[in-house]
């Protein structure tokens, strides 16, 4: 526990310290903002109608409400929760080897086994941050927006909805540290995480009978926002979920405990 | 003898390189081990699997008698460790990158930090950010994370790197002084053999993977080629005068004598004498010591040509 505690408290200090923990945030504040401007426009079409991009993409929101919002903002968080946890992932356990730093963690006092524990951690908690960052600042702006339906059941039965598929969608991020601790570097984890997001697309609308064992579709399937067309998840979908991430976590403890270190 | 780092017949091969091949090293206490080889000898590697980084192809590697092994955490409270060239989080000060390390050492000492700090003289560099520091102060700042525990091995890849001479000289210093006072044992690799000369106690010459030899800095000053050389006006004369003597003379292109065995190193004084009764009065005679770097690539041309 002692080597647990110092190895997470070295990695808040690098994460705090860092220009990406605040760049992140940010920018998941500001996709927030754009989300509730962009339903500002859908209430009041006029306001873009010099601009063409804007007032196509305000026109594809059927309505310009809470539900609708709502529903846009989970989809944006399925979407962003697995590129933001992975982009954070891969700078958390990435940044060691681009900064040559890795030799120096690997033989001391705390185990490689923490120091892996604690980056997972961080990785974890700081992902969440960011959709509850995307959360907050989009009811705020939604609000600030004055868009119509809003009822504070819905909002509680949301907020739920959308921590629950946040927390599944984030789970996801240890196959993601495993890559990039075997490559030891930033592209190939950016091309899996690309790649999970097209299959996820691919196995959402044209193989459906498969999302509820891949991975990556099964927080949409849980959550409700995979569409009609797609079937529920099952007792499968948990364990498969659980598992990947179980194992993505063992394979990265295991690549740092056996694997040589150059 | 109390060995404090050893290693038998140590391997690590990459398919059939044979990047270090059965090396078996012994370290007493309070020794200062100069491990030296050319670039791509094995150095690196050695040390890498004393630290547990690489896992041996065969042979093992033991620090104050336990066998190295990555999972057995507290053998690592007393090493402290530089390998190849010291890097830190870029965006982290001097002194936060020190807490770093303290708290992964579970040094409880908070002023730990600030004493290194002073001793690795950072005091001026402390706040500034590792990406903003020079290589010599990189380097400092490498050898204060490898000494900031007071470890009782340490274990220095090329710790001179990037260090200007000063910086160097208060190095050695350090070092000699935390092995004759406080029986700190180190093990320092370099492909300077003149450098670690100067401090080590002994001398392990490691090339293409094998372990060449092996020799106090005494027995390796012993073991270095040394001659007289001579200049006359009658070179050929002299040379025949000496050898019917029985010394050893060849004639080198720059047209002096190299006079070898007998007492001519030791007492160049009887081979002058004998030269002036003879009528071949030497305008130069000069004892000719072989540097240490000539030293080091006749042994590795020597014994390692044999591989």
């Amino acid at each position: 526990m002692k080597g647990f505690y110092a190895a997470l408290i070295t990695e808040i200090m690098k994460a705090v310290k860092s220009k990406m923990l605040w760049i992140t945030l940010l920018f998941f504040a500001f996709i927030a903002v754009m989300m509730g401007l962009l339903m500002l426009v859908a209430k009041h079409p006029e306001i873009a109608e010099n601009s063409a991009i804007i007032s196509t993409k305000a026109s594809l929101i059927s309505k310009a409400d809470w539900p609708t919002y709502l529903a846009l903002l989970l989809q944006m968080a399925l979407v962003l929760g697995s590129l933001g946890s992975g982009i954070v992932t891969i700078w958390i356990f990435g940044r060691e080897y681009s900064d040559r730093v890795i030799k120096d963690i690997l033989a001391l006092p705390v185990s490689r086994f923490n120091i892996v524990l604690s980056k997972s951690v961080i990785t974890f908690v700081w992902s969440f941050l960011l959709l509850l960052i995307l959360l907050v600042a989009a009811i705020f702006t939604g609000m600030l927006v004055k868009l119509d339906g809003w009822t504070n059941q819905s909002i509680i039965q949301f907020a739920s909805t959308f921590t629950a598929s946040s927390l599944l969608t984030i789970l996801l991020f240890t196959p993601v540290s495993l890559i990039t601790c075997i490559s030891r570097g930033y592209l190939l984890p950016v091309g899996f995480i690309i790649l999970t997001m097209i299959v996820t697309q691919l196995v959402g609308v044209g193989l459906t009978a498969v999302s509820p064992y891949f991975p990556w579709a099964i927080p949409a399937l849980i959550s409700g926002v995979a569409g009609p067309g797609n079937p529920e998840a099952n007792i499968f979908s948990w364990f498969i979920l659980g598992i990947t991430s179980l194992l993505g976590f063992a394979g990265t403890a295991a690549w740092w405990r056996y694997a040589d270190q150059h | 003898m109390d060995t404090v780092i050893k290693t038998e017949n140590l391997s690590k091969h990459y398919g059939r390189l044979k990047a270090v091949d059965r090396v078996s090293i012994n370290v007493a206490k309070g020794e200062i081990y100069g491990f030296l080889g050319l670039n791509g000898a094995g150095k690196t590697t050695t040390i890498r699997m004393l630290l547990g980084l690489v896992a041996p192809t065969a042979g093992a590697s033991y620090l104050n008698g336990i066998k190295v092994c990555p999972g057995n955490t507290d053998m690592w409270k007393d090493v402290g460790y530089l390998v190849e060239v010291p890097y830190s989080y870029p965006d982290l000060s001097v002194r936060e990158n020190l807490e770093i390390i303290r708290r992964l050492r579970f040094i409880s000492e908070k002023n730990c930090v600030a004493r290194i700090i002073e001793d690795m003289k950072l005091d001026q560099y402390a706040d500034v950010i590792a990406k903003n520091l020079s290589q010599g102060n990189a380097q400092r700042l490498g050898l204060a994370k490898a000494l900031i525990h007071n470890p009782g091995i340490l274990l220095l890849d090329e710790p001179a790197n990037g260090l200007d001479p000063a910086g160097i000289v208060e190095i050695r210093e350090m070092l000699t002084d935390l092995a004759v006072n406080r029986g700190v044992t180190t093990f320092i690799s370099s492909h300077i053999l003149g450098e670690i000369s100067k401090f080590a106690t002994r001398i392990g010459i490691i090339h293409k993977g094998s372990l060449l030899q092996e020799s106090s800095v005494h027995e390796m000053e012993r073991s270095r080629k040394n001659c007289l050389q001579v200049r006359t006006k009658d070179l050929n004369g002299a040379g025949t005068l000496l050898e019917k003597r029985g010394y050893k003379v060849t004639l080198t292109e720059e047209n002096l004598l190299e006079v070898t065995g007998k007492d001519a190193v030791s007492e160049p004084e009887n081979m002058s004498e004998i030269l002036v009764r003879s009528g071949f009065a030497p305008s130069l005679l000069k004892v000719e010591e072989e540097d240490l770097e000539t030293f080091f690539l006749r042994v590795i041309d020597t014994k390692g040509g044999v591989k």
